[in-house]
């Protein structure tokens, strides 16, 4: 069996199913919130993994998403869709946990570790796309999945990441420079 | 020089075809649901969502409660009184606790949190603006008159609470 199974993303439940399960799961329903994990878990497994850049750590980090998800849950206001909501909370779990993760040195410094796991090896179905994501310095990885997979404005991203928005515009330059060279463009 | 155009253009064309086509779901290898469950069985003893609400619904009349505080504070405080270097003392004094009050709000909506537990670097930053505060508020003590002085004491207020919005702030709490 494949360790990772990609699959097709698609709504499972209708808007208004969907706004049941919130509403109960507001009232404290585990069953209604379990809905909503199954619907959702594996969009923001992907999310954490593209920018964790390691399985094991996106595992860890994507419970937590949903464990403070029921605790904020009541947070959701119907304000914007509740998968955009999801998502932004979700980002801004990974991002603290990106944070936390790093030493007081290359927070001080900005130095940027370079992905060491073999994800080509542990992962043969990946495209080399997302292969080549998992290789470039993290900045510019954060930068290059918040903008063009996740769909973030720069102006966004520069406060998610505590960066001017020109940083913010050349990382995502830099990262697609160093894409391109690796695909061979 | 045309080719290199069209050659980048195809590029970009192709790293958006190639953006396109990635997978916006993934499967984790583990089963994560168990842990979650287990985990929000036991925040669901502690707290359940909708008690959460209630201390969300708490908050508002916090703020409300501590304008007004602040309010009948600046009235009381700054009365008519025959010496004007005794009200501009009286005006320190009077920004100081209402800064005070401002700051212990603020750390009530982030949920109280310990400000010991922050990062070494953070805490000798909120240190650096309690003893400017500090000296300034000394200074003015000699000097009340002076105005300088005074927004001196007013900005270093406003950097310690932009400060710790800033590090308590959860973003998504906005949306």
């Amino acid at each position: 069996m494949d360790k990772l199974k990609i699959i097709d993303a698609h709504e499972r439940f209708s808007p208004d199913v969907e706004s049941q399960w919130i509403a109960q799961a507001q009232q404290g329903n585990q069953q209604a919130f379990h809905h909503l994990y199954e619907n959702y878990h594996r969009r923001i497994y992907a999310l954490c993994w593209r920018m964790m850049a390691d399985k094991d750590s996106a595992e860890d980090v994507c419970q937590e998403v949903f464990v403070q998800l029921w605790q904020k849950i009541n947070n959701f206001r119907g304000e914007s869709k509740f998968s955009t909501w999801l998502h932004s909370v979700a980002t801004n779990i990974v991002l603290g946990h990106i944070r936390k993760n790093k030493t007081w040195i290359q927070r001080i410094f900005s130095i940027e570790e370079q992905v060491v796991e073999d994800i080509a090896v542990e992962m043969p179905e990946l495209s080399n796309l997302d292969k080549n994501i998992q290789s470039l310095p993290e900045r510019a990885r954060l930068v290059f999945i918040l903008f063009a997979i996740e769909g973030y404005r720069h102006e966004e991203i520069s406060k998610m990441l505590g960066m001017a928005v020109g940083s913010s515009k050349s990382q995502y330059h830099r990262a697609k420079g160093l894409l391109r060279e690796s695909l061979g463009e | 020089m045309k080719k290199t155009m069209t050659d980048n253009k195809n590029a970009e064309q192709n790293l958006k075809a190639a953006i396109a086509k990635l997978p916006r779901e993934m499967t984790p290898e583990r089963d994560l649901w168990s842990g979650i469950e287990k985990a929000i069985s036991q925040n669901s003893q502690t707290a359940s969502p909708s008690q959460h609400s209630k201390a969300k619904v708490f908050m508002p009349t916090a703020w409300a409660a501590s304008v007004v505080a602040a309010v009948l504070l600046t009235w009381v405080t700054l009365g008519p009184t025959p010496d004007n270097s005794e009200q501009q003392v009286n005006l320190v004094v009077e920004m100081q606790q209402d800064f005070e009050q401002q700051k212990k709000t603020m750390l009530v909506s982030f949920g109280a949190p310990d400000v010991k537990k922050l990062p070494t670097a953070m805490q000798a930053e909120l240190t650096k603006l309690s003893s400017a505060q500090q000296t300034i508020s000394k200074a003015l003590a000699d000097d009340p008159n002076n105005s300088d002085l005074l927004n001196l004491l007013r900005w270093t207020q406003k950097q310690e609470l932009d400060l710790l919005k800033q590090l308590y702030s959860p973003q998504w709490q906005t949306i």
